[in-house]
């Protein structure tokens, strides 16, 4: 049991939950707004693209967060205007951009690279890892809250920050007004397009940088539909995590630990089987949490 | 159902323009497909490649010769069925992406009844090879159905997960208890008996007797959606939920059904792969091509003959980018973003012909507040 459960596990989880985590936030700013952005999976697999291109090309993995950050921006910018400005069907265009982020990094991958699958080398510079020496002291929460990617220390720094300005900021009020009574929040001057335009440009750049932290946080490379579907895992986080911020990272904290949890398993059990478990269990946890608020709510009728 | 509301039913579907393909819809589509392929020629040209030669290629590969033809047939039925699997679901107002996994499991469902009635009649094995795909992807496809119509959980989520679980469940089996023990073979389950292989109708091509099978299934669901009570409760449900219930109609029961049934088409396409194809179940059966369907279904509003002849057309830039990467060189990934940009153009259709009519409205009001100034002026 030792083997399964110790220090490592919990270090895994951190790095297998903080892609989910960063994807959901933006996902929830996004549907906040009243936007269901189902591309979030196409818009991580460009940022990890992208990230990979920058740290590569200059040599820094500054210059691949700033190229991961730019598609996200263009990306949740394109979201924008096809879904409000166009007035196209949300669905429509999240699995079309999915389709295209596959099909645009594979080719890029060949145009550019010239590599068929992956892409990895020694030219890719991966993010830095923080060390926090007065953590470090502290027996097992040293070991595991302190020397993890940049990245990391960003997502819950997000959570926090995203929580402050959606409910204790007029910012924040204004955005989820845009997406609760949109009518509401145009009587009293604000455009609810501009809100909706802001939330989705961040979940556009927020869900590139998960991509970002794929990439570069913990193995330099890139590889074909590298996302595997963590994005819709974000959706289903964002879903039953109500779109409330500290509820929406902990179901991503717990599906980055039984990810983590079925690494570990793999010597034990056939990885086909713990690499099926965080999906099923997702699933799973979607369908308990809407039992729960279905009582709740019975309950106080 | 009265008659009476079936008319105001009638006259309700007929002011959603959305639902129908009308003749502006069609030439969106002939513009959009040009753009799309301009941009593509543009992405050839930027990455140094020439675009009549790749796109010459591509056509002459899709259909230059019969075994060419024949694969590309092959590929516009699974693109077809795919395509109606979604559609069906659509129409009744909920969301299949969950296909893929059901094709999986209904592919493995047939391949273990293949292998497994070794000895037995042809049609025989074939008949439980069906029923056995259909119930997998039925099953499959009833599990986040009935989450959505029973506890509102967004199908879409649910069924976009539930793919993933299946291809790695199908892939355990396929490496693990049910591996076949033949040498060579990477990834798959025993062979098929060969007494209920399809027959190839054209010679080294894809193209089986298997086409039969899915000309059958496309003919019952367009039958089922355009001529039926059934596809027009389910059409009614699907545009609007809550007329539907106030006519009658159990709009939840309609909707579990039409995911059910897509499910089993799925399944069915899964049968068709492993029968007339591979004869086995390989974890390569299937490379998205659920995802490939679904875009025809969308593209085309989800109407039933737009599916199918639509399907030809993305087969032959799906059969024809694979051939054009082998003679011109360059990623026939290039055919995905050509598709894309077509969803795109056509997702936005709606939008953007409203804003360029509600844009030349006010400028023909400006012009006549204009000339009604210079009026009052003179």
């Amino acid at each position: 049991m030792s083997e399964i459960f110790n220090l490592l596990l919990f270090q895994n989880t951190l790095r297998t939950a903080t892609p989910v985590v960063l994807c959901a936030m933006g996902c929830l700013l996004s549907d906040q707004v009243g936007i269901m952005n189902i591309g979030v999976d196409g818009m991580m697999l460009m940022g990890a693209f992208f990230a990979v291109l920058g740290s590569y090309l200059f040599g820094s993995w500054a210059m691949g967060l700033l190229f991961a950050a730019g598609i996200g921006v263009l990306l949740g910018l394109f979201y924008y205007v096809f879904s409000i400005k166009f007035k196209s069907d949300e669905f429509i265009i999240g699995v079309a951009l999915n389709i295209l982020a596959g099909g645009l990094t594979v080719f890029l991958l060949r145009t550019l690279f010239g590599v068929k699958g992956s892409f990895s080398g020694p030219g890719i510079v991966p993010l830095p890892t923080i060390r926090i020496p007065w953590l470090e002291g502290v027996p097992v929460l040293g070991a595991v809250l302190s020397g993890n990617t940049l990245l990391v220390y960003v997502s819950w720094l997000l959570v926090l920050g995203i929580w402050v300005l959606l409910y204790k900021t007029p910012l924040g009020f204004h955005l989820r007004a845009s997406g609760e009574a949109p009518e509401a929040l145009r009587a009293s001057g604000r455009s609810p397009e501009r809100m909706k335009r802001l939330a989705s440009v961040l979940c556009g750049l927020l869900a590139a940088l998960s991509g970002a932290h794929l990439s570069l946080g913990y193995l330099t490379m890139f590889s074909e539909n590298m996302s595997a579907s963590r994005g819709f895992v974000a959706v289903a986080c964002v879903i039953f995590g109500a779109s409330n911020p500290p509820r929406v990272f902990l179901a991503a904290l717990l599906f980055g630990f039984i990810d983590a949890l079925g690494l570990r398993l793999q010597r034990y059990i056939p990885s086909d089987l713990t690499s099926m478990a965080p999906y099923v269990i997702t699933v799973a946890m979607m369908v308990v949490v809407v039992l729960l608020r279905r009582k709740k709510q019975r309950s106080t009728l | 159902m009265s008659t009476g509301f079936l008319q105001s039913v009638r006259a309700l579907i007929a002011l959603k323009p959305k639902q129908k393909l009308t003749a502006q819809y069609l030439l969106s589509l002939g513009v959009a497909v040009l753009l799309a392929f301009l941009v593509g020629a543009g992405i050839m040209l930027l990455s140094g490649y020439d675009p009549i030669t790749c796109y010459g290629a591509m056509f002459q590969g899709a259909l230059g010769r019969p075994r060419a033809l024949g694969n590309t047939l092959a590929k516009t039925v699974t693109l077809c069925l795919t395509g109606l699997a979604m559609s069906l679901a659509a129409k009744a107002g909920i969301f299949n992406v969950g296909g893929e996994g059901q094709l999986y499991l209904g592919g493995l469902a047939a391949a273990i009844v293949g292998a497994g009635m070794e000895g037995a009649p042809g049609w025989l094995i074939i008949l439980c090879a069906i029923l056995a795909a259909m119930a997998a992807g039925g099953a499959y496809a009833f599990l986040p159905g009935w989450l959505k119509v029973k506890l509102k959980v967004n199908e879409v989520v649910t069924t976009i997960l539930l793919n993933t679980a299946a291809i790695y469940f199908c892939s355990y089996v396929a490496n693990g208890p049910l591996k076949t023990a033949e040498r060579g073979i990477a990834s798959g389950t025993a062979m098929v008996s060969k007494a209920a292989w399809f027959t190839p109708l054209i010679r080294l091509s894809n193209l089986t007797t298997g086409v039969f099978y899915a000309a059958a299934v496309a003919l019952i669901v367009w039958y089922l959606m355009t001529r039926s009570t059934v596809g027009f409760e389910m059409k009614i449900t699907g545009t609007n939920e809550r007329f539907a219930r106030y006519g009658g109609i159990r709009a939840e029961r309609l909707m579990l059904w039409g995911m059910v049934l897509s499910g089993m088409i799925c399944g069915i396409v899964g049968f068709i792969e492993v029968f007339g194809l591979h004869h086995r179940f390989l974890t390569t059966i299937s490379s998205e091509f659920y995802f490939d369907g679904m875009l025809v279904a969308m593209i085309m509003r989800y109407q039933p003959v737009g599916v199918i002849l639509m399907s030809f057309f993305f087969a032959i830039l799906n059969i024809g980018g694979s051939a054009m990467e082998l003679s011109a060189g360059i990623s026939s990934e290039l055919m995905l973003i050509v598709q894309s940009i077509i969803i795109f153009f056509m997702a936005a259709e709606g939008g953007i012909s409203e804003m360029v009519r509600a844009h030349a409205a006010a400028r023909r009001v400006r012009r006549a507040a204009k000339r009604a100034e210079r009026g009052q002026a003179l």
